[in-house]
Protein backbone atom coordinates (compact mmCIF):
# COMPACT_ATOMS: atom_id res chain seq x y z
CA UNK A 1 0.00 0.00 0.00
CA UNK A 2 1.31 3.51 -0.78
CA UNK A 3 1.43 5.59 2.61
CA UNK A 4 2.42 8.58 0.52
CA UNK A 5 -0.62 8.12 -1.82
CA UNK A 6 -2.94 8.20 0.50
CA UNK A 7 -1.86 10.84 3.24
CA UNK A 8 -2.09 12.91 -0.05
CA UNK A 9 -5.45 12.16 -0.78
CA UNK A 10 -6.97 12.26 2.45
CA UNK A 11 -5.38 15.94 2.72
CA UNK A 12 -5.20 17.13 -0.59
CA UNK A 13 -5.77 20.78 0.65
CA UNK A 14 -2.71 20.74 2.34
CA UNK A 15 -0.67 19.30 -0.40
CA UNK A 16 -2.10 21.47 -2.64
CA UNK A 17 -1.09 24.24 -0.73
CA UNK A 18 2.85 23.23 -0.87
CA UNK A 19 2.21 22.22 -4.22
CA UNK A 20 1.13 26.05 -5.17
CA UNK A 21 3.89 27.10 -3.44
CA UNK A 22 6.48 25.13 -5.30
CA UNK A 23 4.13 25.84 -8.46
CA UNK A 24 4.59 30.01 -7.86
CA UNK A 25 8.40 29.58 -6.99
CA UNK A 26 9.41 27.50 -10.30
CA UNK A 27 6.97 29.46 -12.31
CA UNK A 28 9.04 32.60 -10.95
CA UNK A 29 12.54 31.02 -11.73
CA UNK A 30 11.02 29.79 -15.23
CA UNK A 31 10.67 33.24 -15.70
CA UNK A 32 13.42 35.24 -14.60
CA UNK A 33 15.84 32.48 -16.37
CA UNK A 34 14.06 33.13 -19.73
CA UNK A 35 14.47 36.94 -18.53
CA UNK A 36 18.32 36.29 -17.53
CA UNK A 37 18.92 34.34 -20.91
CA UNK A 38 16.91 36.96 -23.20
CA UNK A 39 18.73 39.57 -21.81
CA UNK A 40 21.68 37.74 -22.19
CA UNK A 41 20.89 37.07 -25.84
CA UNK A 42 20.35 40.80 -26.55
CA UNK A 43 23.13 41.88 -24.69
CA UNK A 44 25.73 39.33 -26.26
CA UNK A 45 24.36 37.24 -29.15
CA UNK A 46 26.86 38.11 -31.43
CA UNK A 47 29.19 36.52 -29.36
CA UNK A 48 27.37 33.70 -28.03
CA UNK A 49 25.98 32.54 -31.28
CA UNK A 50 29.47 31.96 -32.16
CA UNK A 51 30.45 27.93 -32.37
CA UNK A 52 32.83 27.13 -29.49
CA UNK A 53 36.58 28.76 -30.38
CA UNK A 54 38.73 31.81 -28.92
CA UNK A 55 38.71 34.66 -29.47
CA UNK A 56 41.68 37.33 -29.02
CA UNK A 57 41.96 40.97 -28.24
CA UNK A 58 45.24 43.23 -28.31
CA UNK A 59 46.81 42.33 -25.04
CA UNK A 60 47.41 45.93 -23.85
CA UNK A 61 43.26 46.50 -24.32
CA UNK A 62 43.48 44.76 -21.23
CA UNK A 63 40.21 43.22 -21.68
CA UNK A 64 38.09 46.33 -23.14
CA UNK A 65 37.84 45.04 -26.58
CA UNK A 66 36.79 48.79 -27.70
CA UNK A 67 40.51 49.27 -27.15
CA UNK A 68 41.95 46.37 -28.93
CA UNK A 69 43.21 47.35 -32.35
CA UNK A 70 45.18 44.25 -33.86
CA UNK A 71 47.75 45.29 -35.85
CA UNK A 72 46.99 45.10 -39.85
CA UNK A 73 50.01 43.24 -40.53
CA UNK A 74 49.74 40.76 -38.24
CA UNK A 75 46.57 40.33 -38.95
CA UNK A 76 47.60 39.79 -42.88
CA UNK A 77 49.85 37.31 -41.95
CA UNK A 78 47.76 35.29 -39.71
CA UNK A 79 44.60 35.34 -42.34
CA UNK A 80 47.33 34.55 -44.86
CA UNK A 81 48.39 31.43 -42.78
CA UNK A 82 44.64 29.72 -41.92
CA UNK A 83 41.10 30.76 -43.90
CA UNK A 84 39.76 29.66 -40.60
CA UNK A 85 41.13 32.62 -38.99
CA UNK A 86 38.66 35.77 -38.52
CA UNK A 87 39.37 39.46 -37.43
CA UNK A 88 36.50 41.78 -36.66
CA UNK A 89 35.24 44.45 -35.05
CA UNK A 90 32.29 45.86 -33.17
CA UNK A 91 31.41 49.93 -32.88
CA UNK A 92 28.61 50.92 -31.36
CA UNK A 93 26.60 53.63 -33.22
CA UNK A 94 23.56 54.85 -34.98
CA UNK A 95 21.96 55.37 -38.13
CA UNK A 96 19.49 57.13 -39.69
CA UNK A 97 16.37 55.97 -41.88
CA UNK A 98 15.03 57.63 -44.58
CA UNK A 99 12.69 59.74 -42.10
CA UNK A 100 15.37 60.51 -39.91
CA UNK A 101 14.57 58.72 -37.69
CA UNK A 102 18.04 57.53 -35.51
CA UNK A 103 18.51 53.46 -34.36
CA UNK A 104 20.90 52.45 -32.32
CA UNK A 105 22.81 49.62 -33.48
CA UNK A 106 26.32 47.87 -32.95
CA UNK A 107 28.27 48.32 -36.17
CA UNK A 108 30.53 44.92 -37.17
CA UNK A 109 32.62 44.19 -39.63
CA UNK A 110 34.79 41.31 -40.40
CA UNK A 111 37.40 39.45 -42.94
CA UNK A 112 35.18 36.97 -45.25
CA UNK A 113 33.84 34.42 -42.57
CA UNK A 114 30.54 32.30 -42.55
CA UNK A 115 30.25 33.00 -38.93
CA UNK A 116 29.40 36.64 -40.18
CA UNK A 117 27.01 38.10 -42.23
CA UNK A 118 28.90 39.52 -45.16
CA UNK A 119 28.00 42.98 -46.96
CA UNK A 120 29.31 44.60 -50.07
CA UNK A 121 30.16 47.88 -50.45
CA UNK A 122 27.02 50.17 -50.13
CA UNK A 123 25.15 47.66 -47.83
CA UNK A 124 23.68 46.99 -45.00
CA UNK A 125 22.61 43.42 -42.93
CA UNK A 126 20.52 43.93 -39.78
CA UNK A 127 18.64 41.93 -37.20
CA UNK A 128 15.38 41.33 -37.76
CA UNK A 129 14.58 43.60 -34.81
CA UNK A 130 14.79 46.62 -36.86
CA UNK A 131 12.02 45.38 -39.08
CA UNK A 132 9.76 46.58 -36.28
CA UNK A 133 10.79 50.22 -36.43
CA UNK A 134 9.72 49.71 -40.10
CA UNK A 135 12.88 48.99 -41.88
CA UNK A 136 12.85 46.91 -44.99
CA UNK A 137 14.69 45.52 -47.57
CA UNK A 138 16.21 48.37 -50.06
CA UNK A 139 15.82 51.26 -47.44
CA UNK A 140 18.46 53.78 -47.39
CA UNK A 141 20.16 54.11 -44.42
CA UNK A 142 22.76 57.17 -43.91
CA UNK A 143 25.69 57.58 -40.41
CA UNK A 144 27.05 60.90 -39.73
CA UNK A 145 30.23 59.53 -39.80
CA UNK A 146 29.94 57.78 -43.13
CA UNK A 147 29.77 59.91 -46.28
CA UNK A 148 28.12 57.26 -48.27
CA UNK A 149 24.95 55.39 -48.28
CA UNK A 150 23.98 52.18 -46.53
CA UNK A 151 21.20 50.29 -48.67
CA UNK A 152 19.24 47.49 -46.68
CA UNK A 153 20.28 44.14 -48.42
CA UNK A 154 19.00 41.43 -45.62
CA UNK A 155 18.11 40.42 -42.03
CA UNK A 156 19.29 38.33 -39.74
CA UNK A 157 18.20 36.27 -36.82
CA UNK A 158 19.42 37.15 -33.29
CA UNK A 159 22.05 39.03 -33.45
CA UNK A 160 22.30 41.79 -31.02
CA UNK A 161 25.36 43.19 -28.92
CA UNK A 162 25.26 44.97 -25.85
CA UNK A 163 21.36 45.46 -26.65
CA UNK A 164 21.68 47.16 -29.85
CA UNK A 165 20.88 45.54 -33.44
CA UNK A 166 24.04 44.21 -35.10
CA UNK A 167 24.15 46.18 -38.72
CA UNK A 168 27.04 43.99 -40.89
CA UNK A 169 28.48 46.44 -42.69
CA UNK A 170 31.44 45.91 -45.62
CA UNK A 171 35.30 46.10 -44.22
CA UNK A 172 35.86 48.70 -46.51
CA UNK A 173 32.70 50.97 -45.29
CA UNK A 174 33.88 50.29 -41.56
CA UNK A 175 37.43 51.47 -42.26
CA UNK A 176 35.56 54.59 -43.81
CA UNK A 177 33.42 55.07 -41.14
CA UNK A 178 36.01 54.88 -38.02
CA UNK A 179 39.19 56.19 -40.10
CA UNK A 180 41.08 52.72 -38.92
CA UNK A 181 42.72 49.94 -40.55
CA UNK A 182 43.47 47.61 -37.96
CA UNK A 183 40.26 45.28 -36.47
CA UNK A 184 39.87 44.53 -32.99
CA UNK A 185 38.79 40.79 -32.28
CA UNK A 186 40.50 37.98 -33.97
CA UNK A 187 38.39 34.56 -33.61
CA UNK A 188 39.69 30.97 -34.38
CA UNK A 189 37.12 28.19 -34.04
CA UNK A 190 37.84 25.43 -31.74
CA UNK A 191 39.59 23.02 -33.81
CA UNK A 192 41.99 25.99 -35.03
CA UNK A 193 45.20 25.95 -33.13
CA UNK A 194 45.81 28.70 -30.46
CA UNK A 195 47.57 31.82 -31.50
CA UNK A 196 50.69 32.55 -29.14
CA UNK A 197 51.90 35.55 -28.83
CA UNK A 198 52.81 37.91 -26.12
CA UNK A 199 51.09 40.63 -27.91
CA UNK A 200 47.45 38.82 -28.11
CA UNK A 201 45.20 38.06 -25.03
CA UNK A 202 43.06 34.98 -25.59
CA UNK A 203 39.53 34.67 -24.53
CA UNK A 204 36.94 32.03 -24.31
CA UNK A 205 33.52 32.94 -25.42
CA UNK A 206 32.31 33.36 -21.76
CA UNK A 207 35.45 35.23 -20.75
CA UNK A 208 35.00 37.75 -22.98
CA UNK A 209 30.90 38.27 -22.59
CA UNK A 210 32.50 39.24 -19.30
CA UNK A 211 34.06 42.12 -20.67
CA UNK A 212 30.97 43.54 -22.04
CA UNK A 213 30.22 46.29 -20.29
CA UNK A 214 26.93 46.22 -17.50
CA UNK A 215 26.93 42.18 -19.09
CA UNK A 216 28.27 40.57 -15.79
CA UNK A 217 26.31 42.67 -13.58
CA UNK A 218 23.26 42.18 -15.27
CA UNK A 219 23.26 38.60 -15.44
CA UNK A 220 24.88 37.94 -11.75
CA UNK A 221 21.86 39.73 -10.38
CA UNK A 222 19.55 37.54 -12.14
CA UNK A 223 21.40 34.18 -11.57
CA UNK A 224 21.53 35.20 -7.80
CA UNK A 225 17.44 35.67 -7.88
CA UNK A 226 17.26 32.24 -9.41
CA UNK A 227 19.21 30.35 -7.09
CA UNK A 228 17.63 31.97 -4.10
CA UNK A 229 14.45 30.79 -5.66
CA UNK A 230 15.81 27.13 -6.01
CA UNK A 231 17.08 27.36 -2.55
CA UNK A 232 13.77 28.77 -1.32
CA UNK A 233 12.12 26.08 -2.67
CA UNK A 234 14.36 23.65 -1.68
CA UNK A 235 13.92 25.45 2.41
CA UNK A 236 9.98 25.17 1.46
CA UNK A 237 10.04 21.77 1.17
CA UNK A 238 12.09 21.15 4.59
CA UNK A 239 10.25 23.19 6.66
CA UNK A 240 6.87 22.21 4.89
CA UNK A 241 8.05 17.78 5.69
CA UNK A 242 8.97 19.19 8.58
CA UNK A 243 6.48 20.50 10.23
CA UNK A 244 4.42 17.75 9.04
CA UNK A 245 6.45 14.82 10.57
CA UNK A 246 6.92 16.73 13.65
CA UNK A 247 3.11 16.37 13.83
CA UNK A 248 3.65 12.24 13.11
CA UNK A 249 6.51 11.60 15.09
CA UNK A 250 3.94 9.10 17.03
CA UNK A 251 2.78 8.04 14.17
CA UNK A 252 6.18 7.36 13.22
CA UNK A 253 6.84 5.99 16.33
CA UNK A 254 4.02 3.52 16.13
CA UNK A 255 4.66 2.50 12.89
CA UNK A 256 7.85 1.56 13.57
CA UNK A 257 6.62 0.05 16.56
CA UNK A 258 4.42 -2.77 14.48
CA UNK A 259 7.26 -3.63 12.40
CA UNK A 260 7.20 -0.35 9.54
CA UNK A 261 10.77 -0.52 8.06
CA UNK A 262 12.50 3.44 8.44
CA UNK A 263 13.33 3.53 5.13
CA UNK A 264 9.52 2.69 4.03
CA UNK A 265 8.81 6.21 5.41
CA UNK A 266 11.61 7.82 3.88
CA UNK A 267 10.12 6.36 0.87
CA UNK A 268 6.83 8.08 1.85
CA UNK A 269 7.85 11.53 1.93
CA UNK A 270 9.96 11.34 -0.97
CA UNK A 271 7.40 10.33 -3.03
CA UNK A 272 5.14 13.04 -2.06
CA UNK A 273 7.76 15.11 -2.83
CA UNK A 274 8.08 13.51 -6.22
CA UNK A 275 4.49 14.19 -6.72
CA UNK A 276 4.40 17.12 -5.61
CA UNK A 277 7.53 18.77 -7.62
CA UNK A 278 6.53 16.55 -10.85
CA UNK A 279 2.83 18.29 -10.67
CA UNK A 280 4.00 21.63 -10.09
CA UNK A 281 6.93 21.66 -12.32
CA UNK A 282 4.78 20.00 -15.15
CA UNK A 283 2.40 23.75 -14.71
CA UNK A 284 5.21 25.80 -14.20
CA UNK A 285 7.09 24.96 -16.97
CA UNK A 286 3.59 24.63 -19.46
CA UNK A 287 2.93 28.21 -18.20
CA UNK A 288 6.71 29.54 -18.85
CA UNK A 289 6.75 28.27 -22.30
CA UNK A 290 3.55 29.28 -23.39
CA UNK A 291 4.68 32.79 -22.39
CA UNK A 292 7.94 32.10 -23.93
CA UNK A 293 5.75 31.60 -27.53
CA UNK A 294 3.48 34.82 -26.88
CA UNK A 295 5.21 36.81 -25.39
CA UNK A 296 5.81 40.47 -27.23
CA UNK A 297 8.63 40.15 -29.84
CA UNK A 298 10.54 42.99 -28.08
CA UNK A 299 10.74 41.41 -24.93
CA UNK A 300 13.82 39.80 -23.71
CA UNK A 301 12.82 36.53 -23.00
CA UNK A 302 13.97 33.54 -24.08
CA UNK A 303 13.48 30.05 -22.44
CA UNK A 304 15.37 27.08 -23.40
CA UNK A 305 14.45 23.39 -23.46
CA UNK A 306 17.92 22.98 -22.14
CA UNK A 307 17.56 25.33 -19.07
CA UNK A 308 13.82 24.50 -18.23
CA UNK A 309 15.70 20.58 -18.13
CA UNK A 310 18.72 21.81 -15.59
CA UNK A 311 16.34 23.74 -13.61
CA UNK A 312 13.52 20.86 -13.16
CA UNK A 313 16.50 18.31 -12.31
CA UNK A 314 18.10 21.14 -9.45
CA UNK A 315 14.34 21.71 -8.27
CA UNK A 316 14.08 17.55 -8.17
CA UNK A 317 17.38 17.68 -6.07
CA UNK A 318 16.93 20.41 -4.00
CA UNK A 319 13.24 18.95 -2.84
CA UNK A 320 14.67 15.54 -2.09
CA UNK A 321 17.37 16.79 -0.10
CA UNK A 322 14.61 19.01 1.75
CA UNK A 323 12.34 16.82 2.50
CA UNK A 324 15.14 14.23 3.20
CA UNK A 325 16.99 16.31 6.05
CA UNK A 326 13.14 16.82 7.44
CA UNK A 327 13.08 13.24 7.80
CA UNK A 328 15.71 12.74 9.99
CA UNK A 329 12.55 13.44 12.37
CA UNK A 330 11.78 9.99 11.22
CA UNK A 331 14.85 8.32 12.50
CA UNK A 332 14.56 10.03 15.74
CA UNK A 333 10.77 8.85 16.11
CA UNK A 334 10.76 6.27 19.21
CA UNK A 335 8.45 3.91 19.76
CA UNK A 336 8.48 3.29 22.92
CA UNK A 337 7.79 6.58 23.32
CA UNK A 338 5.03 6.63 21.28
CA UNK A 339 3.37 3.93 22.81
CA UNK A 340 3.80 5.61 26.16
CA UNK A 341 2.17 8.99 25.06
CA UNK A 342 -1.46 9.59 24.06
CA UNK A 343 -3.54 9.31 20.19
CA UNK A 344 -1.20 10.75 17.95
CA UNK B 1 3.61 -25.31 24.29
CA UNK B 2 5.83 -22.43 25.17
CA UNK B 3 6.13 -19.76 22.73
CA UNK B 4 7.83 -17.33 24.60
CA UNK B 5 10.44 -17.32 27.05
CA UNK B 6 11.84 -14.71 28.73
CA UNK B 7 14.91 -15.55 31.16
CA UNK B 8 16.68 -14.03 33.71
CA UNK B 9 16.02 -10.13 32.63
CA UNK B 10 17.51 -7.41 33.83
CA UNK B 11 16.66 -4.00 33.25
CA UNK B 12 19.11 -1.07 34.41
CA UNK B 13 18.21 2.31 33.67
CA UNK B 14 20.80 5.34 34.40
CA UNK B 15 19.80 8.60 35.55
CA UNK B 16 22.56 10.82 35.79
CA UNK B 17 25.11 9.21 37.97
CA UNK B 18 22.20 7.10 39.68
CA UNK B 19 21.69 3.75 38.23
CA UNK B 20 18.30 2.06 38.50
CA UNK B 21 17.52 -1.83 38.25
CA UNK B 22 13.58 -1.39 37.03
CA UNK B 23 13.78 -5.49 36.48
CA UNK B 24 15.71 -7.83 38.58
CA UNK B 25 16.14 -11.19 37.03
CA UNK B 26 12.58 -11.86 35.61
CA UNK B 27 12.03 -15.36 34.06
CA UNK B 28 8.66 -16.58 32.78
CA UNK B 29 7.60 -18.70 30.08
CA UNK B 30 4.39 -17.88 27.46
CA UNK B 31 1.93 -21.09 26.50
CA UNK B 32 0.16 -21.08 23.22
CA UNK B 33 -3.17 -19.80 23.40
CA UNK B 34 -3.05 -18.55 26.54
CA UNK B 35 -3.77 -15.01 28.01
CA UNK B 36 -1.21 -14.25 30.72
CA UNK B 37 -1.62 -10.52 32.39
CA UNK B 38 1.21 -8.69 33.87
CA UNK B 39 -0.46 -6.68 37.26
CA UNK B 40 1.17 -4.67 39.98
CA UNK B 41 1.73 -1.16 40.76
CA UNK B 42 2.66 2.02 38.98
CA UNK B 43 6.31 1.87 38.75
CA UNK B 44 6.56 -2.08 39.22
CA UNK B 45 8.19 -3.07 35.52
CA UNK B 46 5.31 -4.29 34.08
CA UNK B 47 5.15 -2.19 31.04
CA UNK B 48 8.87 -2.45 30.52
CA UNK B 49 8.97 -6.49 30.50
CA UNK B 50 6.33 -6.14 27.86
CA UNK B 51 8.31 -4.11 25.69
CA UNK B 52 11.18 -6.44 25.94
CA UNK B 53 9.52 -9.47 25.54
CA UNK B 54 8.41 -7.54 22.15
CA UNK B 55 11.53 -6.65 21.23
CA UNK B 56 10.94 -2.87 21.50
CA UNK B 57 13.91 -2.36 23.94
CA UNK B 58 16.64 -4.69 24.54
CA UNK B 59 17.45 -6.44 27.98
CA UNK B 60 20.64 -5.03 29.88
CA UNK B 61 20.91 -9.18 30.38
CA UNK B 62 19.07 -11.91 30.24
CA UNK B 63 17.64 -13.83 27.22
CA UNK B 64 14.10 -13.79 25.12
CA UNK B 65 13.79 -16.97 23.45
CA UNK B 66 11.26 -16.76 20.71
CA UNK B 67 10.89 -19.76 18.21
CA UNK B 68 14.54 -20.74 18.44
CA UNK B 69 15.68 -17.07 18.06
CA UNK B 70 17.22 -15.17 21.18
CA UNK B 71 15.81 -11.77 20.46
CA UNK B 72 18.75 -10.08 23.13
CA UNK B 73 21.06 -11.47 20.15
CA UNK B 74 19.55 -10.55 17.14
CA UNK B 75 20.52 -7.65 14.73
CA UNK B 76 17.42 -4.66 15.13
CA UNK B 77 16.20 -5.34 11.60
CA UNK B 78 15.78 -9.09 11.92
CA UNK B 79 13.55 -7.75 15.58
CA UNK B 80 12.01 -5.59 13.51
CA UNK B 81 10.74 -8.02 11.43
CA UNK B 82 9.91 -10.94 14.06
CA UNK B 83 7.74 -7.81 15.07
CA UNK B 84 6.16 -7.05 12.05
CA UNK B 85 5.48 -10.97 11.04
CA UNK B 86 4.88 -12.88 14.45
CA UNK B 87 3.78 -10.26 16.99
CA UNK B 88 0.77 -8.23 17.21
CA UNK B 89 0.27 -4.76 19.64
CA UNK B 90 -2.65 -3.26 21.01
CA UNK B 91 -1.84 -0.01 23.05
CA UNK B 92 -4.01 1.83 25.56
CA UNK B 93 -4.92 4.13 22.75
CA UNK B 94 -5.44 3.00 18.95
CA UNK B 95 -3.18 4.40 17.60
CA UNK B 96 -4.43 4.41 13.90
CA UNK B 97 -3.08 6.00 10.82
CA UNK B 98 -5.29 8.97 10.49
CA UNK B 99 -4.79 8.74 6.50
CA UNK B 100 -6.39 5.32 6.10
CA UNK B 101 -9.42 3.76 6.16
CA UNK B 102 -10.93 0.80 8.72
CA UNK B 103 -10.39 -1.42 5.42
CA UNK B 104 -7.06 0.21 4.72
CA UNK B 105 -5.44 -0.25 8.42
CA UNK B 106 -5.39 -4.08 8.04
CA UNK B 107 -4.62 -4.06 4.34
CA UNK B 108 -1.37 -1.89 5.58
CA UNK B 109 -0.52 -4.41 8.81
CA UNK B 110 -0.95 -7.09 6.00
CA UNK B 111 1.66 -5.40 3.94
CA UNK B 112 3.66 -4.85 6.63
CA UNK B 113 3.72 -8.65 7.89
CA UNK B 114 4.78 -9.64 3.99
CA UNK B 115 1.42 -11.64 3.98
CA UNK B 116 1.75 -14.24 1.19
CA UNK B 117 -1.85 -13.95 0.93
CA UNK B 118 -3.32 -13.28 -2.87
CA UNK B 119 -5.61 -10.04 -2.65
CA UNK B 120 -8.98 -12.31 -2.68
CA UNK B 121 -7.24 -14.10 0.40
CA UNK B 122 -6.64 -10.77 1.62
CA UNK B 123 -10.65 -9.36 1.04
CA UNK B 124 -11.70 -12.44 2.72
CA UNK B 125 -9.84 -12.19 5.71
CA UNK B 126 -10.12 -8.40 6.47
CA UNK B 127 -13.81 -9.17 5.65
CA UNK B 128 -13.96 -12.12 8.50
CA UNK B 129 -12.45 -10.08 11.01
CA UNK B 130 -14.08 -6.98 10.41
CA UNK B 131 -17.01 -8.97 10.89
CA UNK B 132 -15.76 -10.76 14.33
CA UNK B 133 -15.01 -7.50 15.42
CA UNK B 134 -18.44 -5.73 14.45
CA UNK B 135 -16.95 -3.58 12.09
CA UNK B 136 -17.63 -4.22 8.37
CA UNK B 137 -20.23 -1.43 8.27
CA UNK B 138 -17.56 1.16 9.05
CA UNK B 139 -14.56 -0.67 6.46
CA UNK B 140 -14.72 2.73 4.61
CA UNK B 141 -14.59 5.00 7.58
CA UNK B 142 -11.71 7.22 8.67
CA UNK B 143 -10.38 7.18 12.39
CA UNK B 144 -11.55 10.95 12.87
CA UNK B 145 -14.91 9.26 12.62
CA UNK B 146 -15.12 6.27 15.15
CA UNK B 147 -15.56 6.39 18.80
CA UNK B 148 -12.92 5.30 21.36
CA UNK B 149 -14.77 1.89 21.34
CA UNK B 150 -14.04 1.84 17.35
CA UNK B 151 -11.12 2.65 17.38
CA UNK B 152 -9.95 0.24 19.55
CA UNK B 153 -11.62 -2.48 18.12
CA UNK B 154 -9.90 -1.83 14.74
CA UNK B 155 -6.75 -1.97 16.85
CA UNK B 156 -7.50 -4.98 18.05
CA UNK B 157 -8.03 -6.53 14.49
CA UNK B 158 -5.10 -4.44 13.04
CA UNK B 159 -3.04 -6.31 15.45
CA UNK B 160 -4.61 -9.64 14.81
CA UNK B 161 -4.88 -9.43 11.00
CA UNK B 162 -1.69 -11.25 9.70
CA UNK B 163 -2.57 -13.81 12.24
CA UNK B 164 0.67 -13.25 14.73
CA UNK B 165 1.70 -16.05 17.32
CA UNK B 166 1.69 -13.49 19.77
CA UNK B 167 -0.35 -10.57 20.86
CA UNK B 168 1.18 -7.60 22.89
CA UNK B 169 -1.35 -5.72 24.55
CA UNK B 170 -0.62 -2.83 27.09
CA UNK B 171 -3.83 -1.16 29.17
CA UNK B 172 -5.90 -2.00 25.69
CA UNK B 173 -8.38 -0.65 27.77
CA UNK B 174 -7.30 1.82 29.86
CA UNK B 175 -8.63 4.84 27.36
CA UNK B 176 -12.48 3.18 27.13
CA UNK B 177 -15.11 3.56 29.92
CA UNK B 178 -16.27 0.57 31.67
CA UNK B 179 -18.75 -0.67 28.90
CA UNK B 180 -16.58 -0.72 26.35
CA UNK B 181 -13.48 -2.34 27.90
CA UNK B 182 -15.82 -5.16 28.72
CA UNK B 183 -16.61 -5.34 24.79
CA UNK B 184 -13.21 -4.51 23.96
CA UNK B 185 -11.85 -7.88 26.15
CA UNK B 186 -14.69 -10.27 25.31
CA UNK B 187 -13.63 -9.15 21.69
CA UNK B 188 -9.57 -9.61 22.44
CA UNK B 189 -10.42 -13.46 24.42
CA UNK B 190 -12.56 -14.60 21.51
CA UNK B 191 -10.47 -13.82 19.15
CA UNK B 192 -7.41 -14.85 20.51
CA UNK B 193 -8.91 -18.40 21.88
CA UNK B 194 -10.23 -18.56 18.08
CA UNK B 195 -6.91 -17.65 16.23
CA UNK B 196 -4.59 -20.32 19.07
CA UNK B 197 -2.83 -16.68 19.79
CA UNK B 198 -0.54 -16.28 23.02
CA UNK B 199 -0.99 -12.99 24.42
CA UNK B 200 0.77 -10.62 26.93
CA UNK B 201 -1.09 -8.43 28.40
CA UNK B 202 -0.85 -5.26 30.95
CA UNK B 203 -2.92 -4.12 33.07
CA UNK B 204 -3.88 -2.81 36.39
CA UNK B 205 -7.40 -2.77 36.33
CA UNK B 206 -9.42 -5.98 37.78
CA UNK B 207 -12.69 -6.39 35.69
CA UNK B 208 -9.71 -6.75 32.67
CA UNK B 209 -7.91 -9.23 34.68
CA UNK B 210 -10.88 -11.64 34.73
CA UNK B 211 -10.30 -12.63 30.95
CA UNK B 212 -6.27 -13.74 31.37
CA UNK B 213 -5.52 -17.03 32.25
CA UNK B 214 -2.71 -16.56 34.22
CA UNK B 215 -1.78 -13.27 36.18
CA UNK B 216 1.21 -12.89 37.15
CA UNK B 217 1.74 -9.50 39.59
CA UNK B 218 4.98 -7.87 39.81
CA UNK B 219 6.45 -5.91 42.52
CA UNK B 220 9.84 -3.46 42.64
CA UNK B 221 11.06 -5.13 39.54
CA UNK B 222 10.32 -9.01 40.36
CA UNK B 223 7.77 -11.17 39.89
CA UNK B 224 6.06 -12.12 43.18
CA UNK B 225 3.65 -15.30 43.24
CA UNK B 226 1.06 -15.50 40.35
CA UNK B 227 -2.22 -14.61 41.68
Amino acid sequence: MNLGWKEIKRNKIRFVILGSIVFLVSLLTFMISGLANGLSQDNAALIKNLPDGTLYLEAEAEGNYSFSSIDSEFQEDLLAMSDEVTAFSIQMGFVDDQDDKQHSVAFVTSTASDDFAHADHGEVILDQSLKEDGIAVGDILTNQQFDGELEVVGFVEESKFSHAPVAYINIQDYQDMYRTESLQILYTPEEQAAINTEHLQAYSPAEFLNTIPSYQAEQLSLNMIIWFLVVISGMLFGIFFYMMNVQKIGLYGILKAVGVKTSALFKMIWLQMLLITIIALAFSISLSHLFNLFAPAGMPFHLTAITTIQLSVIFLIIGFAGATISGFQIKKAEPLQAIQQGES
Amino acid sequence: MTILTLENIHKTFKNGDVEEEILKGISLSLKQGEITALTGASGSGKSTLLTIAAGLQPPTSGHIYFESHDLAELKPDQIRHIRASQFGFVFQFAHLVPFLTVEEQLIFMLDVSDSKQNKQQRAAEIKRLLELVDMEHRRTAYPASLSGGEKQRIAIARAMVHQPTILFADEPTASLDSKRSKEVMTLMRNLTKELGITTLMVTHDQDTMAYADHMIEMKDGCLSQPV
